[in-house]
């Protein structure tokens, strides 16, 4: 388990709510500005959760990757954004030689190089998304713009949260979010509006994002092959335990159209802030309180935490209450 | 086979309890497996009533089934195709149907005698059948305790069966 300790670099989710406002569905993504594109991000997790990463792909790669044999183009295509964006933002952390197609990638981090002939499948022991993937803290998912839908080609995942590239394969944007609930106001599904949305706006060199959250009882991911395994555990928690058990679960995730396969790349970038430490940003403990306090059961229920969404709204309480008696 | 291409399954919109005639198509072909549903049949070519043209295929072995991918490849566009079949040979003629370039809209599957239905454990991705009615099942290969959801995988082939600790059923 790890958890953001550069509090600058993590994402908190209710920003854009303003104060005393609730928190409901809608569609929230934003499109990204011309100089903030870029979706790699080195935090001071970086090497624990590249550790973590790969034991998880190392221990079940069936559940964490999954793709179709005719992916490879597109997967190559991912490779070359991923490394240029890495170069680009963090020169002193990575590089790249390339002669003719002979590439070698280095991860001054990690103490590691990649060399392959780009575009060559055989030129590599694990598919192109799925080592360049292992080089970034982030899950990626390839979405495949077909028939008016987007289809899951591609995913490689380690902080699933309701949801496993392995049962999602090959599943259309509507099929995977065929449990969200809810509908918009004029009463068409959230999940076909977003998809909409998606596929009209995410133009290449136009990525945008958006920030979905939730919480989490001790647990890193919650996907639905362990789910005998974390689902006992959220009736574990307590007013008086929740600090440390609970944590919000923030994925920001980014949009990408990628220009050659038309495909849409989604980055999801998961991070993990304990409640205990909202007391950190006072504004961020008010807010997520004022929040939580407030979430339509449904929507609890959606999310999977309903059974400690109480205690956990209780210990934030008493933590209000005791950051305003010291302040007083 | 296409990954995203429709396969059939117990709640499939092409099933139907009867057929109905589509007047709109140039052509009906109506491929019977099952002589026992000789009766809808007959119903349907009168209902057909000689407005449209339509022919009539029946199967009675494997070895004429085998045939199907052939005579489905053959059909011209703004063919609509009738399958009267046992479950397990619904499932070949619907994906053969498929294959051919039919679409769901273009297709009508009568079932004589039980649909079946599938459950995939995803705790070590085995696939079975379960009973209409059921709603919990045993995974008879790793036997963890599955709840059987709505969402169905047409990859899988099968619906999700989400592993649960039975010691916690009452709130899962």
């Amino acid at each position: 388990m790890y958890e953001s300790t550069n509090l600058d670099l993590f994402p908190y989710p209710f920003h854009n709510i303003k104060e005393g406002s609730n928190y409901r569905y809608s569609n929230d993504l934003r499109k990204l500005e011309k100089d903030h594109t870029n979706c790699v991000v080195i935090t001071p997790e970086y090497e624990k959760q590249i550790k973590r990463k790969r034991e998880l792909l190392k221990e079940q790669p069936a559940v964490r990757f999954q793709s179709y044999p005719h992916t490879m183009a597109m997967q190559w295509e991912v490779v070359e954004m991923l490394i240029e964006m890495a170069v680009d933002r963090y020169p002193e952390h990575f590089q790249v030689e390339k002669n003719g197609n002979h590439w070698t990638f280095h991860n001054y981090i990690l103490n590691e190089t990649e060399s392959f002939i780009f575009g060559d499948a055989s030129s590599i022991e694990l598919e192109p998304l799925d080592l360049i993937g292992r080089h970034f803290t982030t899950d990626f998912v390839l979405m495949v713009h077909r028939d008016d839908n987007l289809y899951l080609e591609v995913a490689q995942e380690s902080y699933a949260a309701l949801f496993s590239p392995h049962w999602n394969k090959g599943m259309t944007f509507d099929e995977i979010h065929a449990p969200v609930p809810f509908v918009s106001r004029t009463g068409v599904p959230l999940a076909e509006r977003v998809r909409n949305f998606l596929i009209r706006n995410v133009l290449p060199g136009e990525p945008w994002t958006r920030i979905n959250w939730n919480l989490m009882a001790n647990r890193w991911d919650v996907n639905y092959e362990t789910f005998d395994t974390w689902g006992p555990t959220r009736f574990l928690v307590t007013p008086e335990n929740a600090g440390d058990l609970v944590r919000l679960r923030v994925e920001e995730q980014f949009f990408y159209r990628m220009p050659r396969s038309n495909a849409i790349l989604f980055v999801l970038n998961t991070q993990f802030l304990a409640m205990k430490d909202l007391v950190l940003r006072p504004e961020w403990l008010n807010q997520t309180y004022s929040i939580l306090s407030d979430i339509p059961k449904p929507m609890a229920e959606y999310k999977g935490f309903s059974p400690f969404i109480e205690p956990t709204v209780e210990y934030l309480k008493n933590l209000v209450e005791k950051i305003e008696f010291q302040t007083n | 086979m296409v990954y995203s291409n429709p396969v059939l399954f117990d709640k499939s919109v092409t099933i139907v309890e009867k057929f109905t005639v589509r007047q709109d198509c140039r052509k009906i072909l109506i491929i019977s497996a099952e002589p026992k549903e000789a009766d809808a049949i007959q119903q349907l070519i009168d209902e057909i009533n000689g407005q449209t043209e339509y022919e009539l295929i029946e199967f009675n072995d494997e070895t004429q089934l085998s045939h199907v991918n052939e005579i489905l490849d053959q059909q011209k566009m703004g063919t609509q195709l009738y399958i009267s079949a046992k479950w397990e040979d619904a499932v070949s003629i619907f994906a053969a149907a498929i294959e051919a370039g039919f679409s769901e809209g273009e297709i009508q599957t009568l079932i004589s005698g039980k649909k079946k239905r599938y459950v995939y454990c995803l705790k070590c991705y085995h696939l079975q059948e379960a009973a209409a009615e059921e709603t919990d099942i045993v995974c008879d290969h790793c036997q963890i305790s599955l709840e059987i959801g709505p969402f169905f995988s047409r990859e899988r082939k099968g619906y999700i069966g989400y592993p649960y600790n039975p010691a916690f059923a009452t709130t899962n």
